[in-house]
Formats: structure tokens, sequence, C-alpha cells
């Protein structure tokens, strides 16, 4: 019994993780109406940038604010140099320039931190999720519940969080109230890369630092943005502590799957969810006036 | 009267088609003027190119401020409220939210929150709905946020896009005269798009006829209601 909620305890704090992927998929997804295939990689470069600000001598959150705040102007700088200019064009060409981001990404990381896995501190002590478990993945979560919670606030409170989920909705419509439409899409890149950021930060310690850390996780991350819905923050963080928590079980209780297997559930997962309900749990269905 | 709305020339171009081949007109400020004709006129395509959603040449100004080279977002800010076909509701906020919106580039809070009750005068069964989602709205009661939308900016030219589509008779009516009450009691200058030209023409001081692209006739709203021959040919009643 112990074990089950040992099991699901540590689901949950790799479920904050995917649920801040997931949770980023679906910021860019509402704006542009495409995945982010390089959300992962974006991530990983900006672990690798709170990592450098960590050698440059910067205490842990020193280099975490940093790395979060540095994500979002990147992030902003993706989309006005490389994707407004595609805005109109076909979905391929989106699609390509999201692969490519994704390799370049990759290489430059490569290039200046080379392939080697590094270890990453965690701020709560050494290997948090299998250490103490106990008290350390419930501070993994909060942290992440935490960016959630703001982020929540943000959208349901604020003037500007009214006019990125308008934008979002109803592009045209919002320009002729006098929201600009392109700096919202700016925004909402901002806002995925730095909570990307976040997710790549509490991961590393387990997954240690390489230009491939976010492989798999990116995958758990689309998983749990595909079973939540791709256009529903909160079925998002729903499906991202849903996958945590299923794929820890499975991995543990169901002999086959074991721990080589893990992966093999999330890509069950989003097959299971497209073919059921392939707008996702919570997406609410969109009617189109033809 | 004053000079509202001045259109010289104006072209219009979806890719490289145009839709309209030099239309001029004028506006009086606290005035209502009905832009009418059949299907595909340009009657839709006019106010799309005054807000800048489409590619345009000629002239447009608005007291003497010169709009084409203006972003559609800035068109707002200088006074622009455009209801465009098919209402533009933001179905997933709240009528309230909906309202807020239109006053998104305002900053007077006081003036915003004041406003909003004076929508809810004129609109009483949006205040009853306040909480809900616009999408769960009918019809009718959506045309009356989008124009309560466009109020809030508290606009200097106000353009509606077929406001009758798709209601009832009777809620059109009910509409018009609060558009009426709108003109008459906070002066707001409505540009409108008709084609239901016999409601349009008891609302409207003048009227231009557009077909294909061009102005074929202006005039007093009298005048074309009483010109049996041309409502025949170019009105259908």
């Amino acid at each position: 019994m112990e074990l089950l909620w040992q099991q699901v305890a540590a689901g949950f704090a790799s479920g904050a993780i995917y649920a801040c992927i997931a949770l980023a998929l679906v910021m860019i997804y509402q704006a542009i109406g495409h995945v982010n295939f390089a959300q992962g990689e974006m991530a990983m470069f900006s672990t690798f940038l709170a990592w450098q600000l960590m050698q440059w001598g910067f205490s842990y959150w020193i280099a975490f604010i940093g790395a979060v705040g540095i994500s979002f102007a990147a992030g902003i700088v993706i989309d006005r140099l490389i994707f407004k200019p595609v805005r109109a064009g076909p979905v391929l060409t989106q699609i390509i320039m999201f692969v490519g981001l994704l390799t370049v990404i990759n290489s430059v990381a490569g290039f200046i931190w080379d392939f080697t896995s590094k270890p990453f501190p965690s701020p709560f002590g050494a290997n948090p999720l299998f250490g103490s478990w106990l008290i350390s993945t419930h501070q993994a979560v909060m942290i992440a519940v935490t960016f959630m919670l703001l982020l929540y606030g943000f959208f349901r409170y604020t003037r500007v969080g009214l006019a990125m989920q308008s934008a979002a909705e109803n592009p045209a419509s919002a320009k002729l109230v006098g929201i600009r439409v392109e700096w919202m899409i700016a925004l909402g890149w901002g806002m995925a890369a730095s909570i990307g950021a976040v997710a790549g930060l509490l991961i590393a310690p387990i997954v240690f630092l390489e230009p491939n850390m976010m492989l798999g996780i990116l995958l758990y991350g689309f998983a749990a943005a595909v079973l939540g819905g791709l256009s529903s923050p909160g079925g998002a963080v729903f499906g991202g502590f849903a996958v945590g928590i299923i794929e820890n079980l499975s991995g543990i209780f169901i002999p086959v799957v074991g721990a080589e297997m893990k992966l093999t559930i999330a890509l069950l997962i989003i097959i299971s969810v497209l073919v059921i309900k392939p707008t996702g749990l919570f997406s609410v269905n969109q009617a189109e006036r033809v | 009267m004053t000079k509202l709305l001045e259109v010289r020339d104006l072209h219009a171009f979806y890719g490289r088609t145009a839709a309209l081949h030099g239309i001029s007109f004028d506006m009086d400020q606290g005035s209502v003027t009905a832009l009418l004709g059949a299907n595909g006129a340009g009657k839709t395509t006019t106010l799309r190119a005054i807000s800048g959603m489409i590619k345009r040449t000629g002239e447009i100004r608005l007291r003497d401020r010169s709009l084409m080279k203006t972003l559609t977002e800035d068109i707002v800010r200088i006074g622009v409220a455009h209801v465009p076909a098919g209402r533009g509701t933001f179905l997933k906020q709240t009528v309230e939210d909906n309202l807020r919106l239109g006053a998104i580039t305002r900053h007077d809070k006081a003036g915003i929150a004041a406003d909003v009750e004076m929508v809810y005068g004129y609109f009483p069964i949006l205040k009853e709905r306040r909480t809900q989602p616009a999408g769960l709205l009918s019809g009718g009661e959506q045309q009356m946020l989008a124009v309560g939308r466009a109020l809030m900016l508290r606009p200097k030219l106000l353009l509606l896009d077929e406001p009758s589509f798709g209601l009832a008779p009777l809620i059109v009516r009910e509409i018009f005269s609060i558009l009426r009450r709108l003109n008459k009691e906070e002066k707001v200058s409505i540009l409108l798009v008709e084609q239901n030209a016999s409601i349009a023409l008891e609302l409207a001081d003048h009227a231009y006829l557009i077909e294909t692209g061009r102005i074929v006739f202006a005039g007093c709203a009298s005048d074309i209601r009483n010109n049996e021959q041309l409502r025949r040919s170019y009105l259908g009643y």
C-alpha cells in the first residue's frame, strides 16, 4: 500500500513537469493553431542557460529566475523573427519551421555545451525525487503548481490575459476591438518558453542535463496535452498529472510494462485519445458556421 | 453639419481582384448613413476598407485625419467601432467580458463601468445574462451584445454590417428602434450596411446605392423611399 502512495506521489511530481510542458504546448497551439515540436528543445536550452549561470557563480534561484526571464524574451524573439513572417503560409511550411527550430536548437546546444550528460543541481538537495522523496517531490509540485496558479490568475483577472484569450479565440474580431493580435501571439510564445524553462529546470536533476534530455519528456507532455484537449489549459494540467500517475503506476504494477516500456504508455494514451475522443477530455466542441 | 467621414475614389482588393471601383461618399457628424445594394455589391467590402482589414487605395478621412496608412488596431483607437458581419462575438467569454473587451483600449475605469451600465440600460437582457458565456445567447441577443461592445469604445463612428441578418422581424424592429435612440440620445454617428433596405431607410438620413463596386445613386433616405422606380430596380420592394 505504501508503495502505491509513493508511486502516486512520484507520479504527481513528474506529472507537474508534464503539465508544464503540456501547458506550454497549449499556449502556442491556442495562439497559432500548431503544436510546437521544438518546445522540448527550447526547454532544454533554457535549462542549459540556468546551468551556465550557475557555472558563472550565481545561486540556484538567481539562475532559475534568469533562465525563465531570458526564455521569455527568447520566445518572443523566436516568434517575431521566425514564425511571424510565415504566419500566412501553408501548414507544411510552419511544421518544417518547427522541425528546423528543433534541430537548430539541439545542435547549437551541443556545439556550445557538448553532448555529455551534466549533473544538474536541485534546489532541494541531491537527487530529489528518489532521495528524501516525500519532501522534495512535494516541493517540485509546489513550484509547478505555483506557476500554473500564476498563469490562471493572469488569464482570469488581468486585461492582458483577457485580450490574449480573445485574440486566440477570434483574431479578426480581436483586432476590431483594438487588440494587437500579433503581440498577443508573441506574448504567448514568451510565456510558453518560460513555462517550458520551469519544466526543464525541474526535470534536469533526474534525467541529467544534455541536449537530448527532453525527448521523452516532450512526448509525455504531448500525451498530456492531447489527453486534456489541445485548446484547454486546465485540461493540459489535468492531463499532465494523469499521465504522470498512469506512467508511474503502470511501470510498477503492470509487470510487462516495467521501466523500459513506460514511454509506450504515453504513445498509447495519445493513440487512444485520438481514436476515442479526438478533441480531448476537456476541449469545448468548436462549431463552425459555414 | 460638420463632415465626419470622407471617402474619395476608394478601391479595394481581395488578393488581386478589385471589389470596389472608386467609391466616393461623405457622412455628416451625428447622422445615420446607409449603404444599400444587393449581395456582392461591395457594401461589406466598403466597411472592411474603412477599418483597414483589406488592401485599399484612394482616400478615407475621419475628421480630416487620413486612415489610409493606419492599422486596424489603431483605427479602433481613433474611434471607429466596427460590428462585423457575423457579429464577431467572443463566444467563450462572458457577456460582461465581451463588453469589457470593447473598451480594452480605454483606461478610464470609472468611465468603463458607467458605460457598461449605459449599455445595460439600452439592452436590459444583457444585464440578466451578464455572467453567461456569450455563446449561449440567441442570435438577437448576440447582435445586441455586438452593438453594446462597439458602444463601449465611445466611438466617433459606428460601422454596422447587416445588423438584421438572420433575425426574426420583431427582433429586427427592436434593434433598429434602439439604434435610433442611440443616434438621438448618445449622438452616435452610424454607417449602416443593410440588405433589408426598407428598415434601413426608416432609420437613415442619407443613403447610397452600391452596385458591383460603384455608387449608382446618392441622396436623402426619403428621396429613395419615394422613388418607386429606384426601389423596384435596386432594392426589390
